[in-house]
């Protein structure tokens, strides 16, 4: 049985936290075990019951997976990082695939020279293929539940759009060093795909989403395929002189889709 | 008035799925019937904002759907369940209905997911709000997609089809949150069942060939059936629209059959009584 309590001398400096730190944890300690001294802490019912409650909603809350946990580090609001991770194309098959394309790219440049214009050729398609398949009805199963919210159309597109450039991006940078061949070279996809991304993005404002893909694709490979075939040399397509088409290609396209944007939406009239 | 349609028309390819259709809907629970291809989850999209019609007019709030502007907006003062609202089965219920309460923008974490417990609990959900949803049954998925809807406490709640999948358990629940819903602010919503429309709506639209042919209350549609429902004991001429009913009797509809007796009229009868032969096909 606890005989002793903390006496009005002791419970006014716990109170207004002028007890030093071992002795206000005693008093804790005590308060823990002993209803009467508890009762006789002033306390307001809302703010405590608000903070029950706060306390049981953190801890329901779900857990957040490991890329939002990732993206909530490098500074992202939380909100746009669960916007981000949710998007149906960075699925666990779609990065497999990714992955396993660019490493049969990298392998096979490893083995034989005549093999490195497969990766600089197939590097720059991924992005598009993989925005082709973060938007739409034909993709998204649950599209027209959500093309009725504020964020859908465009903002809804380039944030998904963003979040696979970014991954097929990164994949590809990490891939690149891997290469038997110059850094300027290795790196000679970038542009090409900026390019063929935001041309993907503004023919899109046309055509469906996945027709607009796979013309933006085609249209790359039969241009690296013809230019090859005319100059004699692969390596046309990633010139310098090739590179600052590209770039200015990507800018051009990106003002244009931008200029278009309201066109992604599918409520917009026709 | 909550919407004002004038002379909506929608094709697709040669077939005109809206035909100039009117329809006015005032605050309280307003319910879509028609056949299969009436349009009522065309025009159900059109006022949602998730398709644009061919021409014609649409006031929703206040607000002009054609105008980017004024449809965002609009977004954010509507629930919207689609007919087939489609989920991500690998998301838990908590996370899909968050997912919609974000592209909603409600940003803040807190408020966001006070708000995502408050409509799962609407629809009874709340046990399940962690489980994934390709484990939740049709039916649960389908409260699912009325949570997403309440998100917000949306001044216009469009419903396509939303019983579909629901035992009778569940109707009466969804009933209960509709109408209470349908109290302060508007529901549409569209249907087969027509007990539905006579247990909760106020007002009933009958849509036939892109085009509303009924528009006034389920007592209305209901009276247009008189001294055209009857019930015998023998099976009419096999040309009539009749049904054999629970306790062995036959209702026909139309012209009396031989030895048949007067019946009350409901919803349904004015319903099938006005599609006519398609009516016929139907049942």
């Amino acid at each position: 049985m606890n005989a002793w309590h903390v006496h009005a001398d002791l419970m006014g400096r716990y109170l207004s936290g002028s007890l030093d730190p071992a002795l206000a944890m005693s008093v804790d300690a005590h308060l823990g075990g002993c209803a009467a001294c508890r009762a006789a802490v002033p306390y307001e019912e809302e703010w405590l019951a608000g903070g029950w409650q706060r306390l049981a909603d953190e801890a329901g809350l779900p857990a957040s997976g490991p890329a939002e946990r990732l993206l909530l580090r490098a500074g992202l609001p939380g909100h746009l990082a669960r916007l981000v991770t949710a998007t149906p194309t960075l699925s666990r098959a779609w990065l497999v695939a990714v992955v396993a394309v660019l490493a049969f790219g990298v392998i096979a440049a490893r083995q034989t020279d005549q093999a490195l214009p497969l990766f600089l050729v197939l590097a720059p398609v991924l992005p598009p293929a993989g925005i082709a398949a973060a938007y739409g009805p034909r993709v998204d199963p649950a599209h027209e539940m959500l093309a009725a919210t504020p964020l859908s159309g465009a903002r809804l597109l380039l944030t998904r759009s963003t979040a696979v450039l970014a991954t097929a991006f990164a994949l590809a940078g990490l891939a690149s060093p891997l290469l038997p061949a110059p850094p300027w070279l290795s790196a000679a996809w970038l542009l090409p795909a900026l390019a063929l991304t935001s041309g993907c993005l503004a023919l899109s404002t046309r055509v469906p989403l996945p027709l607009a893909a796979f013309a933006a694709a085609g249209l790359w490979l039969t241009g690296v395929a013809a230019a090859a075939g005319a100059a004699g040399d692969w390596r046309v397509s990633f010139h310098p002189a090739a590179q600052i088409l590209y770039g200015c290609a990507a800018l051009l396209l990106t003002v244009l889709a931008y200029r278009r944007r309201d066109r992604l939406d599918p409520g917009e009239p026709r | 008035m909550t919407i004002h349609v004038k002379g909506l028309t929608k094709r697709f390819g040669r077939k005109h799925v809206l035909n100039g259709l009117d329809l006015t809907v005032t605050p309280g629970v307003t319910g879509l019937l028609g056949p299969n291809g009436a349009g009522k989850t065309t025009l159900l999209r059109c006022l949602a904002t998730t398709l644009a019609p061919d021409g014609g007019s649409m006031d929703v709030l206040g607000l002009n759907p054609a105008d980017r502007v004024q449809r965002t907006e609009l977004r954010r003062r509507l629930g919207y369940l689609p007919q087939d609202p489609g989920h991500y089965p690998h998301f838990t219920a908590f996370d899909l209905v968050d997912y919609v309460a974000i592209l909603k923008e409600i940003t803040d974490r807190r408020e966001r997911h006070a708000e995502v417990r408050r409509v799962l609990a609407e629809v009874d959900l709340s046990e399940q709000a962690k489980v994934r949803v390709r484990r939740l049954s049709g039916g649960m998925r389908q409260r699912l997609a009325l949570a997403q809807a309440l998100l917000g406490r949306p001044d216009l709640l469009i419903l396509d089809e939303p019983t579909v999948g629901l035992d009778p358990e569940q109707r009466m629940r969804f009933r209960a949150v509709v109408s209470k819903v349908g109290e302060s602010r508007t529901v549409l919503l569209s249907t087969h069942q027509t007990e539905d429309v006579a247990a909760l709506c106020e007002r009933v639209v009958v849509m036939d060939g892109g085009s509303a042919v009924f528009d006034g209350t389920p007592g209305g549609l209901a009276a247009t059936a008189a001294g055209r429902v009857w019930l015998s004991e023998d099976p009419p001429d096999a040309a009539r629209l009749f049904w054999r009913t629970a306790d062995g009797r036959y209702r026909t509809l139309g012209e009396r059959p031989a030895g048949g007796g007067a019946a009350e009229p409901g919803v349904e009868d004015g319903y099938l009584l006005l599609l006519g032969d398609r009516a016929r096909v139907a049942a």
